[in-house]
């Protein structure tokens, strides 16, 4: 985010934003990014700040519709340094969208957001992306990347996992725990994990039913067959300490 | 993008004069210590010329240094200067912005001397010297600017002011700008220009 908002050089490969060098400024013209909601100059009203970021583009929102979309309008004439956290964090939603951009860059949006905050800046989202638009944003919470994004890119201690649709994704860490006990085991088909203690052995896979299948098919005297379903935060969890090791 | 320059200057004064903390020290004190320490002891116009002109250009330099050197130091802290850094604007806006912020304020500074020293001192200004020292007050904070630069690159956004103003008052002693360098400490002389 840093690279591509034109802050940072990479240290490796290169960065394009529109086809363009993010760190030329008219390649970010078409650009919205959110600040750290705790910088905001503390003796700007809410309205004057938006009307110094506006200023930047050639075609921006109207003030009254930025101030409507993100519940900023009872709070326009105040200084920034009187707004609460959630107050921040919403004037700074309504600076990436203040230009009118084609990519708004959202770092971690519904952070520190109530329910109903957040709830509007999901509609508010999916309203942008209709438009042709992008939105670029990063969360740790799985179930608003389901409901959000139709790319899913998952890092972990600066490594790109997996990268996919989000039916991809939940393809790869929507695993099944299978654990039975054995005493040998063949070759079996589609595992993406598997621990042993003992004769105790605990598989993990994406396609259970084809799995205990395979046992059967290759004659394995299993006992105290279990199948559960693993939940996304556990499988991702499990992608990422499979990773690490 | 000039236009971009008006409004950063304009937000940054806008902001700067809402501080009370700000404002105060920098319009008033200079005058204040003028009115105190100087004022008092100038009979003739000449001395009230030189006196003031000495004071103004305290009170102009001041400002430059302390924007430089301490502003500087929060600004490069501060998170809404790396997010204006992602707006579409050529690197050198708000720069430049900063610089004409800095002067404003330093020339109101110097201003407030000048208004002090016509009503409290027998002061009679020569029209021909005016553009002259105006001239010497530009020139003459580019040191005090680069060296507020340097400050700043040496030191965090809290230690740059009280660093920012003990070297300030004691090269503003030492520079004769409050008292001519004749009248101070034999030591003092030595260095002062």
């Amino acid at each position: 985010m840093g690279i591509l908002s034109g802050l940072l050089h990479p240290d490796r490969g290169e960065a394009r934003l529109f086809g363009e060098d993010p760190h030329d400024w008219r390649a970010r013209l078409r650009l919205g990014v959110t600040p750290q909601a705790s910088g905001f100059p503390p003796t700007l009203r809410v309205v004057e700040i938006l009307e110094l970021v506006r200023a930047h583009y050639p075609n921006p929102a109207p003030v009254a519709a930025l101030l409507e979309r993100f519940g900023l309008l009872p709070l326009a004439r105040r200084y920034a340094e009187r707004l609460s956290e959630g107050e921040k964090r919403r004037l700074a939603l309504a600076l990436a969208f203040a230009g009118n951009p084609a990519l708004a860059i959202l770092d971690e949006p519904t952070a520190g957001l109530d329910v109903e905050s957040r709830r509007r800046l999901w509609e508010e989202i999916a309203a942008f992306c209709k438009e042709d638009k992008s939105v670029l944003l990063t969360t740790h919470h799985l179930e608003e990347a389901e409901r959000l994004a139709d790319r899913v890119a998952i890092l972990h201690r600066g490594r790109l996992l997996a990268v996919g649709t989000v039916a991809e994704i939940k393809a790869r860490i929507g695993l099944k725990r299978v654990a039975f006990r054995a005493r040998q085991l063949p070759e079996l088909p589609g595992v993406a994990r598997a621990e042993r203690s003992g004769d105790r052995h605990t598989l993990y896979t994406a396609d259970a039913d084809r799995l205990v299948r395979a046992l059967v098919e290759a004659g394995v005297a299993f006992y105290e067959l279990e199948v559960q379903p693993l939940p996304l935060e556990e499988a991702f969890l499990l992608l990422t300490r499979e990773e690490s090791a | 993008m000039i236009r971009l320059v008006f409004r950063h200057l304009g937000a940054e004064i806008k902001g700067l004069l809402r501080v009370p903390g700000f404002l105060i020290p920098t319009l008033v004190f200079p005058s204040m210590f003028f009115l105190l320490f100087a004022a008092p002891y100038l009979k003739t116009p000449e001395a009230a010329n030189q006196t003031t002109a000495g004071f103004m250009t305290f009170a102009f330099f001041t400002v430059v240094f302390f924007q430089f050197g301490v502003g500087l130091a929060q600004e490069r802290e501060n998170p809404w200067s790396t997010y204006v850094r992602t707006l579409p604007l050529a690197p050198w806006v708000r720069p430049l912005a900063f610089l004409g912020a800095g002067l404003c304020f330093a020339l109101a500074a110097a201003g407030v001397v000048a208004v002090v020293a016509a009503l409290a001192t027998p002061i009679a200004p020569e029209r021909a010297s005016v553009p002259g020292l105006l001239a010497a007050l530009v020139l003459g904070a580019v040191p005090h600017g680069l060296f507020g630069i340097a400050l700043a690159n040496r030191t965090s956004a809290k230690a740059a002011l009280p660093i920012a103003n003990l070297v300030y008052l004691l090269l503003a002693f030492l520079g004769g700008l409050w008292m001519p360098p004749e009248v101070l400490p034999d030591w003092a002389r030595t260095i002062s220009p």
